[in-house]
């Protein structure tokens, strides 16, 4: 192998331009983990072509690319990290040699991007072109959507959080955060979006991210390769092994027919593909494709292909420069299946490999590009933003949605606020809408009264025990959900009886030191042990049961079924109530956590359960608990009707369901109110952008920040007269942050909001959001 | 090849039609034991024992069921290979007693996933098969076998022979599956063991199927082979 100068490289391609070995440029060569397609390309154009055909060039933008020092390459060429790249420069040189008679594939999306951008089209330059890069970005995929594949549902990242977290939910946390071409992560929970939304815009330099649906399925991908709009060869790949990262490292690969392959000569003729090409596509077990993504180039299993008989990069060469390929060599199959290596091969002296990092400088990654001074693969042209959509039919801007405030509402806490001359931080309580959440509950529950099984509330008292909120609720005609003797005293003292009590719980006869109350509605033990106390207790409830915990929901209560000898001791227990109380059985479903679909799967679980256990015992469910508490937004959705007739259907006995919403009645009854202590800025052009403030509410206030979604206002008098009408602005989505008072790190009350530039000391900054257990976990702290 | 298929008595003069197949089958002992060995069964004692026991299999099964990421087509009981640990069984066993265990071999897997299947509405019936793979391999599980037979608890010396399936061979073992109905007329192959579909076009090599039976009462296509109701079909 020779080090390359371009300039005398330049010379080489020159003179062989009336004959011998065509040079060939494949830029891509990191050969780790998550490998570019470089040294596939390599080994296959080597496969099918001899060395006086054609001349290979390794090109990469980083020394520790190890396919640079594979013995297949003739040549190398490295050239600076992307960020550093002159466009025209680095264009220039690309060109002369495609002019000269070389050939260009590439096996880096960013470069692909790029060489469509700055070079256009050139017959020697076996790489799509622009139209139809734009057309491959994510999620649509519009290139090929003739082709029948479904898109997983999404949303994008720019909608509000609240939308955003709505979309997280209905798909039970099971979902991927993307950027339109590159780079994907794991959303199991909102600090992972935040975080990841972060991290990709920064990263990426786009705004156009958005979050989908995970999709359980077989992983496949469609491989091509094409010239000019005509498809040479396309094979399809079903993976069978892959690494942690999700890479293939062992497939099946079968040439792509039928359909299929009908309706992709027809994608690559509407687009005038050149180069190689990737669909990536899952398939579910009922046979329905969903694809995932489409990258301009070919993939890094590409010899795999080689190896079955398909070696696609010979084509696409041999259709593109007219030389042919070498006969049986190149199309002979060896095997349908094949299976990566790690071996260790000597490095190219002239090449060099990148020194150990300085310990104090290592970034951990797994895939070693993550070091400073290397990890070039990853950098993006200086060019590269949101630029390289425009023009492109890839989804449109979405304009950055903000939830309707309800109206009613933000009247409530102008109101409020109006009025306000208190210290603070302070909590203030919406009277008007917490009753219409109550009361909107309970005309529900009324028009649920026609049918049967019927439906009771729980309220449960650790939400906020306030005596506005308990009267509200037994107002309501709610019950009291209790967890411990204290709160059952605390019901009692707000006017309930003690049939309209529910104890639940782990240490529901907390504290010991006191009897037990009698005469309750329901009690429901989260242990055998439990449930053999209870039965000890005279006239302890009229109905009495267990909670279970059930399988695939991960869940600390509750008697775990999943135990075949637990099990049978349950429905022992169970079967000892015949005659002797009512059976009851609670669920914790933590809606707030799962989502309103998984809560709704859960629910066929849970039935599956209890008819077994009726069937197993001879006792039948008299009444059924759900528990756990429900995000407010779902709450609403949740259909009280469908929920009966499920119930109904599958348990006829059953008298009552409750269901227990949580902080969903109280979560957004409370704000707590602020003022600015600190502004803090920085230099923005010829002005200066608010990047953080300090507040003086802090986690003590607002416990649960960290994933809360939640309006946050900025509040001003007019005139800033106390006592006079005030301007309520919602803050809108940015990269400001707001501070809590404390000298605890985690106390970050709010960030990636917009704070505007003339905020000062003094302004009044109002969460939303501040009720149920923002209320009942909030501490006292700091206060000397 | 042309499809062969055999009775179970005569699939060992039939293989001959296969030469690797041949040698392969007559350099085995217990292959005449493996051709005529029926699909496992679960045992039943028509009582609450085993009413409790098997609706606490199919219970389990629904909730995971309603956990699966899956949310169309086929749902794979995966969770039966994390909950029970591949190992030898003593039979017969009863649905009571394989509640109780951590350990179950292959032919209580592939009862457990028929019953969970046909629960589903999944047409799901008993799969036999004969895998290739090497010494190097089989020699570890009949030790494996040995040493864990002993622990059986009621399993003396002198009934092994009783209990203790000689499913292992030099170079072949006897495994059981379940052949899943996929589409009408189609066969699809499950090992529940494992929690893997076989390909149908994987002939030879480690791990590679030699002969198929399955109980199912039609005729199935699996691959380029039909499948005839409890007859042995060659793949090899």
């Amino acid at each position: 192998m020779v080090p390359t100068d371009p300039i005398q490289n330049l010379a080489e391609i020159r003179q062989i331009r009336g004959g011998g070995a065509v040079p060939v440029y494949i830029s891509g060569m990191h050969s780790g983990q998550n490998p570019c397609s470089g040294l596939g390309i390599v080994r296959c154009l080597r496969d099918a072509f001899s060395p006086e055909q054609i001349r290979l060039i390794g090109v990469d933008h980083w020394q520790g690319s190890s396919g640079l020092h594979h013995d297949l390459l003739d040549e190398h060429w490295i050239l600076p990290p992307w960020n550093q790249i002159q466009n025209r420069l680095h264009a220039d040189a690309i060109r002369e040699r495609l002019v000269a008679g070389a050939y260009w594939i590439s096996a880096m999306d960013v470069e692909v991007r790029w060489l469509a951008r700055h070079l256009g089209t050139h017959p020697h330059l076996l790489a799509p072109p622009l139209k139809a890069v734009h057309r491959t970005a994510k999620p649509a995929v519009q290139a090929f959507d003739s082709m029948g594949f479904r898109i997983p549902e999404y949303i994008s990242a720019k909608e509000s959080d609240a939308d955003i977290h709505a979309f997280l939910r209905e798909h039970s946390w099971r979902c991927w955060i993307k950027s339109p071409f590159h780079e994907a992560a794991r959303v199991p929970n909102w600090g992972a979006l935040q975080t990841f939304r972060h991290k990709f815009s920064n990263q990426w330099k786009t705004k156009r991210l958005f979050v989908q649906r995970h999709i359980g399925g077989v992983e496949e991908t469609f491989t091509f390769a094409a010239y000019q709009g005509e498809l040479l060869g396309a094979v399809r790949m079903e993976k069978h092994q892959l690494t942690w990262e999700g890479k293939t490292w062992a497939g099946r690969v079968s040439e792509l027919q039928g359909e299929h392959r009908e309706d992709l000569v027809e994608c690559i003729r509407s687009t005038g593909w050149t180069g190689g090409g990737e669909l990536e596509l899952l398939k579910d077990n009922s046979g329905q494709y969903y694809i995932i993504e489409c990258n301009p180039r070919f993939p890094a299993w590409l010899y795999g292909s080689a190896i079955a008989g398909h070696n696609l990069p010979g084509l696409l060469l041999s259709r593109a420069a007219g030389i042919e390929m070498r006969g049986a060599a190149a199309d002979r199959p060896r095997s349908a299946y094949f299976t990566r290596v790690v071996i260790e091969i000597p490095a190219n002296s002239e090449i060099g490999i990148p020194m150990p990092p300085e310990p104090g400088s290592f970034v951990w990654s797994p895939d070693g590009k993550g070091l400073k001074g290397g990890g070039a693969t990853v950098a993006l042209p200086s060019s590269q933003s949101d630029e390289d959509l425009a023009g492109g039919d890839a989804e449109g801007d979405v304009p950055q949605g903000v939830t309707e405030d309800n109206a009613a509402v933000v009247s409530e806490i102008k109101r409020l606020l109006s009025r306000f001359r208190g210290e603070t931080p302070e909590r203030l309580t919406l009277p008007e809408n917490t009753r219409g959440i109550f009361h909107d509950l309970e005309s529900r529950v009324r028009a649920a009264a026609s049918e049967r099984p019927r439906v009771r509330i729980g309220f449960s008292v650790k939400t906020s025990p306030t005596r506005f909120h308990l009267q509200t609720a037994r107002e309501c005609g709610f019950l009291a959900e209790c967890i411990s003797q204290m709160e059952v005293k605390r019901a009692l003292a707000t006017g309930f009886e003690p049939r309209d009590i529910i104890l639940n719980g782990p240490g529901k006869y907390w504290p010991l030191t006191e009897a037990p109350r009698t005469g309750l509605s329901m009690v429901f033990c989260d242990s055998i042990e439990d449930f053999d106390r209870t039965s000890e207790i005279s006239g302890i409830a009229r109905t009495r049961g267990f909670r279970l915990r059930v399988p695939g929901i991960a869940s600390r209560f509750g008697v775990p079924v999943e135990d075949p000898v637990i099990f049978r001791e349950l429905v022992k227990r169970v079967a000892s109530l015949k005659g002797r109380a009512d059976f009851g059985v609670h669920f914790h479903m933590p809606g707030w956590a799962i989502g309103l679909r998984r809560w709704t799967q859960a629910l066929g679980s849970i039935l599956g359960w209890c008819k077994t256990l009726e069937s197993l015992s001879g006792v039948t469910v008299k009444r059924l608990d759900f528990g756990g508490g429900l995000f407010p937004d779902d709450l609403q959705r949740l259909n009280l009707s469908e929920i009966q007739k499920r119930v109904h259907q599958a348990l006829p006995e059953v008298e009552a369901l409750y269901f227990e919403p949580g902080r969903a009645l109280t979560q957004s009854g409370e704000i707590v109110v602020s003022r600015v202590l600190d502004v803090r800025t920085q230099k923005e052009g010829r002005g200066r952008k608010v990047t953080e403030c300090v507040a003086d509410a802090c986690i003590a206030e607002l416990p649960l920040s960290a994933g809360a979604i939640r309006p946050v206002y900025l509040f001003r008098r007019a005139g800033g007269v106390p006592g006079g009408e005030g301007r309520l602005t919602r803050l809108q989505p940015g990269k400001a942050r707001i501070l809590g008072r404390i000298c605890m790190e985690d106390d970050i009350l709010a960030g990636a909001l917009e704070l505007p530039s003339d905020l000062r000391e003094g302004d009044l900054i109002v969460f939303g959001n501040a009720g149920g257990y923002e209320r009942s976990m909030s501490y006292g702290f700091g206060r000397g | 090849m042309g499809l062969v298929a055999v009775k179970n008595k005569g699939i060992l003069q039939d293989l001959g039609a296969n030469l690797g197949s041949m040698e392969l089958m007559r350099s085995e002992v217990n292959a005449r034991k493996w051709i005529e060995h029926t699909a496992s069964e679960i045992t039943h004692h028509d009582g609450d024992c085993c009413r409790q026991a098997r609706a606490w299999i199919l219970g389990m099964a629904q909730s995971m069921e309603n956990a699966s990421l899956c949310e169309s087509g086929i749902r794979v009981p995966h969770w039966l290979s994390d909950h029970f640990e591949w190992g030898p069984s003593e039979w017969p066993i009863s649905w009571c007693e394989l509640v109780r265990l951590d350990i179950i071999d292959c032919g209580v897997f592939s009862a457990l996933v028929r019953e969970i299947f046909q629960e589903q509405g999944v047409r799901a019936h008993p799969g036999q098969v004969v895998i290739h793979y090497g010494e190097t391999c089989t020699k570890h599980w009949r030790g494996l076998w040995d040493e864990g037979a002993q622990k059986l608890p009621s399993l003396s010396a002198t009934r092994r022979d009783e209990r203790y399936f000689p499913w292992v061979g030099k170079n072949l073992v006897y495994h059981e599956i379940c052949v899943v109905e996929a589409e009408p007329g189609l066969a699809r192959l499950y090992d529940s063991t494992w929690g893997n579909w076989y390909h149908s076009d994987i002939r030879n090599g480690f791990g590679s199927i030699v002969a198929v039976r399955t109980q199912a009462p039609l005729e199935l296509v699996w691959g380029d082979r039909t499948l005839r109701s409890g007859e042995w079909t060659v793949m090899a």
